[in-house]
């Protein structure tokens, strides 16, 4: 599948700490609003959105995907970006440093935590987001992270209060799976078979290896990176409503109550049946998510 | 009107089958082009296929957690008479074959 909407080639390039981190952006523009509520649009982006085709502008979502996933995979292909934009959002999906279409820098600085936040802040200013002005819906930015991209939105919702309205977080958890993970393990299995004891380790690793596009040196150098700032999300605790989901057997997410309880704001959606794998494309979820940020 | 059923499409990485997670639609729907039609999840993703096509449908394939193989029917459409030999065909997947003209030709678009 091709990646549809436009592409936002044309802002420009600001460095973060001295280096520019490369990372692909999608910027997709509302669907027009034609007959039929709740039609699936395409996405596209006009080339001038200029004139009356809606009403208000309302703010956009920020789409942070998981570890060993990319903006195609977590959001395009399993149906978000149509359902957002159908919805009347617009929506900016990044690409991780080391996945997707992203660069894949050697130097560890450029995967951690918080330099990732740092670029996306950058990024979502260059893509037109402003800080929250009381009730003006087109003020702010809301966030939408599944797994990995939702411990990073919970962070940069607790240390960008006066930009972010809401935050949506898939298949979460108050645990780090990628701080635990046991790089030695896995750079013996890469190198000679040796079987991975840990079976966390073993699923990630696997779950790396499983698209051939992936850069398997770049996912353990950002896995690297996040031990040297592992998750804890009573640091810093995002105060805006937050919106929980996770499938009822995700066992990365067992700890989403958690969560809950150190937010405080936050109501939970638990998918019967789904997993951490196929959670994702549930129509409870976009639909929940939908109407979650649109309060 | 005319029925046209439509295989799972070739969800690409060498992929072979898929399980079905959710249909969004069902019989006696009418849907429009690229609007969801059903989740489905391989060994390597869970995706939403979009549908190739405008009109009712008749009858989809697999309950939620059924296997479907690559090019098995998944959703059976009705459409109009006249439309169905236009937008029901399914381009091949060979590459084009086009001959090269050594001299020159003019364009006669």
């Amino acid at each position: 599948m091709e990646p549809h909407g436009r592409h936002s080639g044309t802002t420009p390039s600001h460095t973060v700490e001295g280096s520019d981190p490369r990372l692909h952006v999608e910027v997709y523009e509302p669907a027009a609003r034609t007959a039929g509520a709740g039609e699936a649009g395409e996405g596209e982006a006009s080339g001038d959105s200029g004139g009356g085709r809606r009403d208000v502008t309302l703010r956009p979502i920020l789409l942070i995907h998981g570890f060993a996933s990319s903006s195609k995979l977590n959001w395009v292909d399993a149906g978000w970006i149509s359902s957002l934009t159908a919805a009347g959002r617009r929506v900016i999906a990044v690409d991780l440093p080391g996945h997707g279409l992203s660069a894949a820098p050697e130097d560890l600085d450029s995967y951690t935590p918080s330099r990732i936040r740092a670029d996306l802040l950058q990024i979502v200013f260059d893509a037109g987001a402003r800080p929250l002005r009381g009730d003006d819906p087109s003020s702010g930015l809301d966030l939408i992270g599944y797994s990995l991209g939702s411990r990073l939105a919970w962070e940069f919702g607790a240390t960008q209060p006066e930009l972010v309205h809401r935050m949506v977080l898939g298949g979460p958890g108050a645990a780090d799976p990628l701080a635990a993970f046991d790089l030695a393990a896995a750079q013996r299995y890469l190198a000679d078979g040796t079987p991975i004891a840990d079976a966390s380790t073993a699923a990630l690793l696997k779950m790396a290896q499983l698209l051939p596009s992936n850069n398997i040196f770049a996912l353990l150098t950002l896995v690297e990176a996040i031990k040297t700032e592992p998750f804890d999300p009573t640091e810093a605790v995002p105060r805006m409503p937050i919106l929980l989901v996770a499938g009822e057997k995700d066992e990365r997410a067992a700890t989403m109550t958690d969560l809950a309880a150190v937010s405080g704001k936050a109501s939970e959606l638990v998918l019967p049946a789904r997993n951490h794998t196929n959670a994702i494309t549930s129509r409870a979820f976009k639909n929940a998510a939908i109407a979650f940020l649109a309060g | 009107m005319a029925e046209i059923s439509f295989p799972l499409p070739d969800l690409g990485e060498g992929l072979i089958e898929a399980t079905v997670l959710e249909w969004l639609v069902s019989a006696g729907d009418q849907v429009e082009r690229n609007q969801p039609l059903v989740e489905v999840e391989t060994t390597k993703s869970a995706v939403e296929l979009p549908s190739p096509q405008a009109g009712k449908v008749v009858r989809v394939y697999g309950e939620p957690g059924d296997k479907i193989n690559v090019g098995e029917p998944l959703i059976i459409f009705e459409v109009p008479d006249d439309t169905a030999g236009i937008v029901g065909t399914v381009p091949a997947e060979a590459a084009p074959k086009r001959r090269v003209r050594l001299s020159a030709v003019p364009d006669e678009d």
